[in-house]
């Protein structure tokens, strides 16, 4: 069954469900927003990155963190997290505009990582694009297009990846503000993720809360 | 959409830079708590928008049954587009009714929709707005809110109706609604449509125009709800209320902790509010002279505000403390205009630095507030630049050398700098979401479980942390590099870059110690939707009145055919 998440609710629900899977706040909130930059392409971001957050459980995440002075990045657990090396990509979107592409080596979830490159383009106002096994992404300040086989889109891993920046040209695709289509059993299984940044209710936080005066009047 | 707001840019009067008050005055916690109203809160800049571009109105459907149970559609048309106020009144049995957000039944539940609604969209809505948090709405709706009746006006002004007299104006103005609201959600909550999908139309770019527009629809609907039940009751014997008593009945808000981290969620958002306000009152207080019909509609907004001020009662005794210094401070500025008679050189800047010496801060924000009312001329244009787009103030800038961060933080953060957070009382709070009801809540850090679920809200104690990561750093000398190994500070990072062009961003006040008081954040928020009425229940809880005074869509607006 398919339930309906506005993107302000994508980006919210995501965003917790990155802190619970133990990123930090600012990280987490760079997982929400590249969710629902893929949902408002109708790109299935939040199901994506549910997948990745799970396989975070229970894992070291610093093995995950991209070495950025090798060539290409890799992470010393072998895969980069596409959500901490997307952000580590955008702080340094001004050395691909320059001219410079980076090479990333293995890499999860690559539709995640591309997909970060969105705040960098529209902060930049410019193009910013990812290719990797036969796929490219390009993302624009305010649209999207994607070229070659689209079968690896949503790819779990790649060996090779590469970044940089592009001349202007026309999106294939603009934004939609509309709300995302999910699956209800995935939806809840991002819910039950998000809930687990909640604090379970003491007599405390219920007395604190309310005026505790009747309402009656 | 604009990013920054450039007052420079719309400003007719560059003199009044040299009067805008620093970051450091205004972003205070206690002057916050202090704000009133201005002429650009944002129920007064719709009401005035909806004018001049000669919306119409029209009830489109009154489904109401003689108990007062039913449906109704409030609609009004604009040049473009119209909105349209789906209100459902229930049969509420009295053990029900709560203001607490976590209440699950209301008296009525109210949606605003994006257009006019058909019959099947009115049956949808009625499967799901009576549930609010629990049902779900769809991209064709703007808010979801709900309201309970107040008890103790209510039924007297039924009674008096009915029997074809009007209802005690003391009795009614001294409760002021006759329907209370708790939440009103907007902006992608629950199912409605993202702010994404109406933030580029001209009519409700700004900021709450559609919730606020849905609350002033409530409000005509809850006087229509007691005339038809009086009606009923009465038959023709009853009577309608009275225009100018009618006036005097806004609608009421309970808001709790719920509203709180809003402002913090929202820095850029938060620094266009402020600088537009400041931007303001600077420009009036920059004035040379003050003309005759201008200090002649001063005196008439200040002899409104002491009325207000009289028929505005708390019981909480730090509403009451301030209440009590805000009476006093009208009865100085009273002295004042009588003897200064306002007509020396830039009499506003004289009238508000003699504030700043002899009133509270109450009186001090009263005053600013009032000064405006002459100039809608001067100062109206810039509710233009009180929207933002939070998308836009979210990228890190990675090539930023780390020696601006640390200058940034040193020259605008020294409030946070100053603190000792390894004092207990400086760090006695903690910001969290609750479990049970999915509202954020206050929590004391040293006598409740919990605090590893802390949101991150306390800023100034976070920047504090940053600063010495950064004193510590001996990695490379950009601000990408200091992140990859500190991601932990990757949230402040944002905060602080986004504070070097919006300096009126952050709450310059610690809002994780022992004696921050949550209101002053609600009161803040609540003035520049144009609130009155302040009257806490809790240091964590206030109600306010909203519209009490303002027109109804039948007087203001043309009928629609």
């Amino acid at each position: 069954m398919s339930y309906r998440l506005t993107l302000a609710e994508t980006e919210s629900y995501l965003r917790k469900a990155a802190r619970a899977s133990g990123l930090d706040w600012g990280i987490a909130e760079e997982a929400g927003k590249t969710a629902r930059w893929l949902a408002a392409f109708d790109l299935p971001g939040p199901e994506t990155m549910l997948s990745h957050l799970q396989n975070l459980a229970g894992r070291d995440y610093a093995e995950f963190i991209p070495d950025c002075d090798t060539d290409p990045w890799q992470a010393s657990g072998g895969l980069l997290c596409p959500v901490i090396t997307g952000a580590a990509l955008a702080d340094r979107a001004a050395i691909m505009l320059e001219g410079h592409p980076i090479k990333l080596g293995r890499t999860a979830y690559p539709l995640l990582l591309a997909a970060t490159l969105g705040q960098a383009a529209r902060h930049y106002r410019s193009v910013f694009v990812t290719c990797w096994a036969g796929v490219r992404v390009d993302c624009f300040e305010n649209g999207l297009s994607i070229e070659g086989n689209r079968d690896s889109l949503l790819l779990a891993e790649t060996d090779h990846v590469c970044c940089c920046h592009e001349e202007k040209s026309t999106p294939q695709q603009l934004p939609s503000t509309r709300a995302y289509a999910i699956d209800e059993a995935i939806f809840r299984r991002i819910d039950a993720l998000a809930f687990k940044t909640y604090a379970p209710a003491t007599e405390e936080s219920r007395a604190g809360a309310g005026a505790g005066l009747t309402d009656n009047d | 959409m604009k990013d920054i707001i450039d007052c420079a840019d719309n400003n007719p009067m560059p003199a009044a830079a040299a009067y805008r008050r620093p970051p450091e005055v205004v972003m205070r916690l206690a002057r916050m708590g202090s704000f009133h109203q201005t002429r650009l809160s944002f129920m007064r800049s719709l009401l005035r928008r909806l004018k001049r571009e000669n919306w119409r109105f029209k009830r489109n459907l009154w489904a109401i049954d003689q108990q007062g149970y039913g449906r109704a559609v409030y609609t009004v048309y604009g040049p473009e587009r119209a909105y349209s106020l789906v209100a459902f009144s229930h049969h509420l049995p009295d053990e029900m009714r709560s203001d607490r957000v976590i209440a699950t039944a209301w008296d009525a539940t109210f949606t605003l929709l994006d257009g006019v609604p058909t019959e099947a969209d009115l049956d949808r809505l009625e499967l799901n707005v009576p549930k609010q948090e629990a049902g779900r709405i769809s991209d064709s709706e703007l808010s979801l809110s709900r309201a309970n009746r107040s008890v103790r006006l209510w039924q007297h002004v039924i009674d008096r109706l009915a029997a074809g007299q009007q209802p005690e104006r003391e009795q009614l103005e001294s409760v002021g609604y006759l329907v209370r609201t708790t939440a009103v959600y907007g902006s992608g909550k629950f199912g409605a449509a993202d702010r994404l999908t109406i933030c580029e139309r001209p009519e409700l770019s700004g900021p709450f125009q559609a919730e606020l527009l849905s609350v002033w629809l409530t409000r005509a609907f809850s006087i229509d709800l007691v005339e038809h039940i009086a009606r009923a009751r009465g038959g023709d014997q009853a009577v309608a209320i009275e225009p100018e008593l009618r006036r005097r009945i806004g609608v009421g808000n309970s808001t709790g902790l719920g509203m709180a981290p809003f402002l913090v969620n929202h820095p850029a958002l938060l620094n266009n509010w402020m600088m537009a306000r400041e931007e303001a009152f600077a420009r009036v207080r920059s004035l040379p002279r003050a003309e005759t019909d201008a200090i002649e509609i001063f005196k008439q907004h200040f002899a409104g505000a002491r009325f207000n001020v009289s028929q505005w009662h708390s019981e909480h005794p730090i509403q009451v403390e301030k209440l009590q210094a805000l009476n006093a401070d009208l009865e100085k500025m009273a002295a004042y205009i009588e003897r200064e008679s306002l007509r020396e050189d830039h009499p506003w800047d004289r009238f508000y630095r003699w504030a700043e010496e002899n009133l509270s801060l109450e009186g001090q924000e009263q005053l600013l507030s009032l000064m405006l009312e002459p100039y809608g001329d001067l100062v109206d244009d810039l509710t233009q630049c009180m929207d933002a787009d939070e998308h836009v103030s979210f990228f890190i800038d990675g090539s930023m050398p780390l020696s601006r961060l640390r200058e940034i933080v040193e020259t605008q953060c020294p409030w946070a700098l100053a603190v000792d957070y390894e004092q207990p009382e400086n760090r006695a709070r903690f910001w969290y979401t609750s479990a049970e009801k999915l509202e954020p809540r206050v929590g004391e850090r040293f006598h409740e479980p919990g605090a590893e679920y802390e949101l991150p809200l306390a800023i100034g104690c976070a920047i504090k942390q940053m600063h010495a990561a950064l004193l510590a750093w001996e990695g490379g000398p950009t601000t990408a590099e200091f992140l990859l190994a500190h991601p932990e500070h990757r949230h402040t990072v944002r905060r602080v870059q986004n504070l070097a062009a919006r300096p009126y961003a952050e709450i310059q006040d610690n809002l994780i110690s022992a004696d921050m008081l949550p209101i002053d954040i609600l009161r803040c928020k609540l003035s520049f939707f144009g609130a009155t009425k302040f009257d806490p229940r809790s240091d964590r809880w206030v109600r306010i009145c909203m519209y009490q005074d303002a027109p109804f869509p039948h007087e203001w607006l043309e009928p629609a055919p």
